[in-house]
């Protein structure tokens, strides 16, 4: 297995943690919630994503229909749980988050206890990369994610809505003043985010074929953990840390290194999972401003 | 063109501003002097939307505006320079004015650039500057730029020379003074007093919230015990 065949695989699950993260990252930039609950946007989208492919059979209906439904789930978590708390301190809506998380997943065990497969799993198949199977699911889910954040960065920069959106981010009051609707930019926010999430979980169940209840977890400790390795707030911190975490965790999982006559692989003593949260947790405490804050 | 009726204003329960009444007219210069703490800052900011009222009203070209949401009021014609100078760090200049135009359509846009520039033509040498590293008179250059874009009829700008070099506050009054050439209503904050009294058409003096002195900038030049008791003399 060659280096440029670990390192594809790592960018194919970057690009899974950059989708969920993006959103985590804008709901931080623009009201400094640490917003747990948006994992649950991920499982929610997989759970449309699933039922939708099942009922149609049809999986870029499914897909859109996730990020709709996903983006508008947003807007409505922001607006009836974030938005009545904004002016108390953050640990309030902290907790408010964990307490939806919890409660959403519970409101997918009581819709489908066991979760949700593909009847006949789209997007299937296989392609060989020196000498490493690559799943067809992940490349496509990397050029999705590719286009839709480029697509979300472009936006930004370039048009005036994005200038609007990011004097927002930065000083609220002051792109009030100016006339822009900061409530409206919220929910723009919320909706872009969720949808990506969304994305995210159609992306991943691909490739598991089960969407449950509790598909969100991991993902969203990983993903809060990511966006404060990526300085918070920080989008382009954040989309550096998660390329740099999948490609870590391909490395860790599969390189082994002699250590005198005995072979030391980490991937046989930690899955990648415990692989990843060991790396960050020693960064954090390296580094615990993350590793791109701004000067 | 702007009255303030028994206006009171603050934070929660603290009161900054108490019972003020001042009347700016159509055309002219207004400026508002006092130490620091004085209410001159949160006076502009109770204007603008951005700081609750107490008690009391706001009357913008006879309506009045005082349940207004702050983005609203920009439609009417108010624009803001901050204390500070509030900037969007993270933005060029140019983007800086964008966002000061957000209200007006993309021709209009490029009109007020062009404009904005007409008056502070250093900025046009820094248009794809980060707002965050210009220097301190460019920053005021470009905060009173940014309102200007919002075309208004009635501009506040607040500290208008505070931490400048004397050039760049040259720059900065005759930039003020072109303006009401214009026709732009202009109310300004000062703590040193001799430009704005040199500028103004009338004053407002404030202390701990409440109004000490109020009349024409003539009348306050001619005021020696004035200048002495609350305007310093470190003019
Ligand atoms: N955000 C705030 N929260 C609570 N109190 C505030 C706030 N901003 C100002 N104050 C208080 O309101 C009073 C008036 O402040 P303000 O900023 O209006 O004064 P100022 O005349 O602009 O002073 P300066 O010349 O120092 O800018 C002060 O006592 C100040 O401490
Ligand atoms: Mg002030």
């Amino acid at each position: 297995m060659t280096e440029l065949a670990l390192l594809v695989q790592g960018l194919l699950d970057g690009s899974i943690y950059a989708l969920i993260a993006v959103g985590l990252t804008l709901v931080y930039g623009l009201l400094r919630i640490l917003h747990v609950a948006h994992a649950a946007l991920f499982t929610l989208g997989g759970y449309v994503g699933v039922v939708v492919t099942n009922e149609t059979g049809s999986f870029i209906l499914a897909l859109v229909a996730a990020m709709i439904v996903a983006g508008i789930a947003g807007m409505i978590i922001y607006r009836l749980v974030y938005q009545p708390i904004l002016h108390l301190p953050p640990y309030v809506a902290l907790i408010a988050s964990i307490g939806l998380f919890i409660a959403m997943q519970e409101g997918f065990r009581f819709y489908d206890e066991q979760g949700v497969s593909y009847v006949n799993p789209p997007v299937q198949g296989t392609l060989e990369l020196a000498g490493q199977t690559l799943q067809l699911a992940k490349i496509v889910t990397f050029f999705v994610a590719i286009i839709l954040i480029g697509g979300l960065g472009l936006l930004a920069a370039k048009t005036r809505t994005g200038v609007a959106w990011r004097a927002t981010v930065t000083m609220p009051a002051m792109a009030e003043s100016f006339g822009i609707n900061i409530i409206q930019v919220r929910y723009i926010n919320f909706f872009i985010g969720s949808a990506l999430a969304a994305v995210a979980g159609v992306m991943v169940s691909l490739t598991t074929n089960l969407v449950e209840p509790t598909s969100g977890d991991v993902w969203s400790y990983k993903a809060l953990a990511i966006i404060v390795l990526g300085g918070l707030g920080s989008m382009r911190g954040t989309l550096i840390a998660c390329f740099a975490l999948g490609v870590l965790e391909a490395f860790a999982t599969t390189t082994c290194v002699p250590l005198g006559n005995i072979q030391i692989c980490l991937g046989e003593i930690m899955n990648r999972d415990a692989i990843a949260f060991a790396f960050l947790v020693i960064v954090l405490m390296i580094r615990p401003q993350g590793l791109f804050v701004r000067a | 063109m702007l009255r303030l009726d028994g206006m009171s204003c603050g934070y929660g329960d603290f009161r900054a501003v108490t019972d003020l009444s001042l009347e700016v007219r159509e055309g002219s210069i207004f400026a508002l002097i006092g130490a620091n703490g004085a209410g001159k800052s949160s006076t502009i900011l109770a204007i603008a939307g951005h700081v609750a009222l107490q008690g009391g009203g706001i009357t913008f070209e006879n309506q009045e505006i005082s349940t207004l949401p702050a983005r609203r009021r920009v439609h009417l014609g108010i624009a803001i320079a901050p204390e500070g100078r509030q900037l969007f760090p993270d933005l060029t200049v140019r983007e800086n004015l964008i966002v000061g135009g957000m209200i007006h359509d993309r021709k209009a846009e490029a009109e007020n650039i062009e404009r904005v520039l007409g008056l502070f033509p250093r900025l046009g040498e820094r248009l794809t500057q980060l707002a965050g590293s210009l220097s301190g008179g460019e920053q005021q250059m470009l905060a009173i730029g940014r309102a200007l874009m919002a075309q208004p009829k009635f501009l506040m700008i607040d500290e208008v020379s505070l931490g400048l070099m004397p050039a760049m506050v040259d720059v900065c009054y005759n930039a003020i003074a072109a303006l009401r050439q214009e026709g732009i209503t202009v109310l300004l904050v000062e703590q040193s007093t001799q430009r704005a009294l040199d500028i103004a058409d009338d004053v407002c003096v404030l202390e701990s919230g409440r109004t000490v002195w109020q009349g024409t900038a003539a009348e306050a030049r001619d005021d020696p015990s004035l200048t002495a008791a609350y305007l310093g003399l470190s003019d």
